[in-house]
């Protein structure tokens, strides 16, 4: 009888995970970030501090942010927990000691999720700003 | 509370930080055993992992930056322990394992609270639903990795707090 209602709760836990795993990646599918095919041309203003801009002009088919920046070799970083974590932009590395770190942001908006995942769209206008405190 | 007892809890704080830096340099993002200790450690220890939780937040802090991201470290993994502490009795291994890969393909929407908060319904979806394909692999990483480890971890524990190695 143990062994039954052990089986059953293996059982039914199992399927609940499968089933919120399905249910997740619907809507990923449904409401997750998605791309525009097409030849685009999208303005990267790089912000290390108030005097100090640059910007660039990047032509692209690129669908996300990520790939068009990649293309012109613009931002160094690594995959974390929470996505492609930004490091360094146009050669100028964050440091870390001093709590420095890069905001995306997109027309001065600020942008809920990673670079990975920004879709762009022609005319678009980014800015990848220097911050400093946490 | 006794000195072996403050020993006890920096060790395993230290083991956690320890542990979720060396899995952080493997090449798949979200493959993690803080989950996995925390239940282990909310079983054998009890509350006392409240202590062990907050230190290794504490390290994180100093060890990664007190980002955005700590203020998320400040509830979640406590909510796993809740979690844990409401289901002690349960012996079955599948269940640990479920409650582990759940709290994984939870973990964005959890962190996402904040972004409700501040940013509202639309952010807070937004960053949830960006995160979604970390989640998977998270509540997937997490529910295998249970199922292989915890009774081994929880054995060896156990025995440890059992022998009067750790007071428990």
């Amino acid at each position: 009888m143990k062994k039954k209602s052990k089986n059953l709760v293996g059982i039914v836990s199992t399927i609940a995970l499968v089933v919120l795993v399905i249910v997740m990646g619907l809507i990923y599918t449904k409401l997750g970030p998605q791309g525009m095919k097409g030849d685009k041309s999208i303005v990267v203003q790089v912000i290390t501090s108030e005097d100090d801009s640059q910007e660039f002009k990047i032509n692209t088919d690129a669908e996300f942010l990520r790939q068009a920046l990649d293309e012109k070799d613009l931002i160094n970083g690594s995959d974390s927990d929470y996505g492609f974590f930004i490091t360094g932009v146009n050669g100028r590395e964050a440091e870390v000691d001093n709590q420095e770190w890069w905001q995306v942001t997109k027309n001065g908006e600020y942008l809920p999720y990673g670079v990975n995942d920004i879709a762009i769209a022609d005319g678009d206008h980014y800015e990848i700003t220097l911050m400093v405190g946490y | 509370m006794k000195i072996k007892d403050i020993v006890i809890i920096g060790m395993m704080g230290a083991i956690l930080v320890g542990i979720q830096v060396a899995m952080g340099l493997l090449p798949i993002p979200n493959l993690e055993l803080v989950s996995l200790l925390v239940i282990v450690f909310t079983l054998v220890f009890g509350y006392r992992t409240l202590y062990i939780i907050y230190i290794f937040v504490l390290l994180e802090g100093f060890f990664y930056g007190f980002g955005p991201w700590w203020i998320n470290y400040l509830y979640v993994w406590t909510i796993l322990f809740f979690v844990a502490n409401f289901f002690r009795k349960r012996k079955e291994l599948i269940l640990w394992a479920t409650i582990s890969g759940a709290f994984g393909l939870g973990f964005g929407a959890l962190c996402s609270i904040p972004y409700f908060i501040t940013g509202g319904f639309p952010t807070g979806i937004a960053y949830w639903v960006s995160g979604i394909p970390f989640d998977i692999i998270h509540g997937i990483g997490n529910f295998i990795v249970t199922l292989f480890l915890f009774k081994p971890i929880y054995r060896i524990l156990n025995k440890l707090s059992n022998n009067g190695m750790i007071s428990v």
